[in-house]
């Protein structure tokens, strides 16, 4: 067993690292505020194929594994860049579209995702379903040789910036007449598409969307994959998207750390620096130790994931996003408590991320569901709904 | 056309850095080692001129073991492969003996110009491009901030307090930059996986046909006397403003001739 990373993956931290540093907090803030997208980051990160590595080279990805594209997401998040749309567009649509998609689609929509030059949204939760995805009421049936998708989605990421959205929807099994899951290619700008933004009290450059579809009339192959095996196509994303996840809160939890220690080493009263005193050391002591720890089982989801145990990788990466989520709260409540009246200051930015810290906890599975997950299969705990 | 650029791994300038007090030479224990700051800038000037021009781009490096990550880094930034000249006799070797030990190497490998960051970050010399101008009997031109190949013609702009000059010589030759000639590229994942399987050639002093008694601390031709830590910074002036901050600010500037 090792615990030291790869050295290319040391080397890809420290290029997106420094990468980063040209944008910065500073950067993401003033877009976020400005409403207006991370365009310039996003189209350089992919030029550069950070945004890519996880998928195949044969469709322009970089040949890694998701442990590579969480290492790029966690460095730029670090670095104050928190990039949700990563979480999104290679690691969930493009892991379905590499594993299960056919050639055509794959030909369609890979070499852009994996250059960034195309953006996939995912679109799952339902206003009336919310972490049930067995409740998702959203459904296609067949109009000929196409499908007539009708339903509700709510809380999509980043459909202002997306080419399509992946939606998770049910089609009605021919025999049983039951309905099962199954994955649509949706372009954003299909006839019939309607996304409504959700107005949000986050300063964030990614906005939120409710989707409204009735009777969107998609041609035969926006069907994702195999019509039977629809529920291994949508859970082969979930486990990606639960160590991007993690990945984006902790390196938003190093970067507000970053902060704390940063102004706890400069600032002096009574002549010694504030972070002499261990009212304020111990709590960030206590946060980096949260964090090694969050970033530890980070690291081991994604490791059993790359390795092909989609099992292990499952446990692993509920407990390692509920670890993160939990730890980039506590780091950006302690730093700040560390800057006191700057904490709430606008330049440092850190007001800004008590609320986008909160995500974690609740996106993409909430801090209870994955607790339930943990008591029923990791404890043999009975089922409580 | 074939371009070697020198690359010296030095002590990061963002650690604390040290000298080992037994002779006098770099502690390279104390300190993460990075690749030269303007050395950075001399791959990217490589890359461009190979991306123009075509051709290889071959890194040469001397130091110790431990300078295999930093020819993995400028490996990653694009280069084709590297020459690490690396031998136990060369330690403690000053400007003017590493100037001949990197002549030597540059017999083992056909290029038409070399491109070195103008100095190092942790020596500060400043002489080792000049001197290994010298022992090549190549042109040099010096602190460039923009360089042309034309045929075998290349022309820079040196820079200078005033402004530059254009300084004109015919290849082979040796050019050394300053940080105004481009912006150093972040290497792409690509790159960064290529790096492992690009070729790096070992060479000992004797593999390049380097004169033992030419180079390492004991011949050195200058010494390091002496090293003492650097004072703790002073305490800056404080300037009471009576209604003449403003002059007394521009006094201070005028004093430390920053206007």
């Amino acid at each position: 067993m090792s615990f030291t990373e790869p050295a290319e993956r040391v080397a890809l931290r420290e290029a997106v690292a420094g990468f980063a540093g040209d944008y910065g907090a500073q950067y993401f803030q003033r877009k976020a505020r400005a409403g207006e997208y991370l365009t310039e980051l996003w189209a350089a990160a992919g030029k550069l194929g950070y945004l890519g590595v996880n998928l195949p080279e044969e469709f322009g990805g970089g040949g890694g594994g998701i442990g590579d594209l969480a290492a790029v997401l966690e460095e730029l998040s670090a670095a104050g860049c928190p990039t949700l749309m990563m979480v999104v567009s290679p690691a969930i649509c493009g892991t379905v579209l590499a594993r299960f998609g056919t050639p055509e689609q794959q030909q369609r929509w890979l070499p852009g995702i994996a250059s960034g030059q195309s953006i996939l949204a995912f679109a799952i939760t339902e206003p009336d379903a919310g972490s049930n995805s067995h409740n998702i009421t959203t459904t296609a049936r067949r109009d000929g040789a196409d499908w007539l998708l009708t339903g509700r989605k709510t809380f999509i990421s980043g459909v202002d910036v997306a080419d399509a959205v992946l939606i998770v929807g049910r089609t009605e099994d021919a025999a049983t007449g039951r309905l099962k899951p199954a994955l649509f290619v949706v372009p954003t700008d299909t006839a019939g598409f309607e996304a409504r933004p959700i107005e949000m009290d986050l300063v964030s450059p990614d906005h939120q969307f409710g989707l409204f579809l009735d009777d969107v009339r998609l041609p035969a192959d926006a069907l994702v994959g195999d019509p039977d095996s629809g529920l291994l196509h949508l859970f082969a994303g979930l486990n990606p998207e639960r160590i991007m996840a993690a990945s984006l809160a902790t390196g938003s939890a190093r970067h507000a750390l970053s902060r704390a220690v940063a102004y706890a080493n400069e600032r002096e009263v009574w002549g010694r620096p504030i972070g002499a005193h261990q009212g304020l050391a111990h709590p960030l002591a206590q946060v980096k130790v949260e964090l090694e720890l969050a970033r530890l089982m980070t690291q081991k989801a994604a490791a059993l994931y790359d390795s092909g145990d989609d099992a292990g990788a499952g446990e692993a990466a509920n407990m390692a996003k509920y670890a993160a989520g939990e730890v980039a709260v506590r780091a950006v409540d302690q730093a700040v408590q560390t800057l006191g009246g700057n904490g709430l200051a606008s330049e440092y930015g850190l007001g800004a991320a008590i609320a986008t810290s909160r995500l974690g906890r609740i996106a993409p599975v909430s801090r209870e569901m994955v607790l339930n997950f943990v008591a029923q299969h990791s404890l043999g705990l009975p089922k409580s709904y | 056309m074939n371009i070697v650029v020198l690359v010296k791994q030095v002590p990061d300038t963002a650690t604390e850095r040290k000298l080992s007090s037994d002779d006098n030479t770099l502690d390279r224990a104390a300190s993460d080692g990075v690749i030269n700051e303007l050395d950075e800038y001399a791959i990217e000037e490589a890359l461009l001129l190979r991306e123009k021009h075509g051709g290889e781009v071959t890194v040469l490096t001397m130091g110790p073991d431990q300078a295999t990550d930093s020819i993995r880094k400028a490996l990653s930034m694009g280069a084709d492969k590297a020459v690490h000249l690396s031998d136990e006799a060369l330690h403690g070797s000053d400007a003017l003996q590493t100037a001949y030990a990197l002549s030597k190497a540059l017999g083992t490998v056909e290029f038409d110009l070399v491109v070195l960051g103008s100095e190092s970050t942790d020596a500060r010399t400043g002489v080792v491009g000049a001197a290994l101008a010298e022992y090549l009997g190549l042109p040099q031109l010096t602190l460039a901030g923009k360089v042309d190949v034309d045929g075998s013609a290349i022309k820079v702009q040196r820079q200078t307090d005033y402004g530059y000059d254009v300084v004109e010589a015919q290849l082979p030759a040796v050019v050394s930059v300053v940080e105004k000639i481009n912006e150093p590229r972040y290497p792409s994942f690509k790159l960064i996986m290529q790096a492992k399987k690009k070729p790096v050639q070992k060479l000992a002093i004797a593999d390049a046909g380097i004169d033992a008694a030419g180079v390492g601390l004991a011949n050195a031709t200058t010494e390091t006397v002496d090293f003492a830590a650097a004072p703790p910074r002073a305490a800056g002036t404080v300037v009471q403003d009576e209604g003449d901050g403003g002059v007394k600010a521009a006094d201070f500037l005028a004093e430390k001739k920053f206007v």
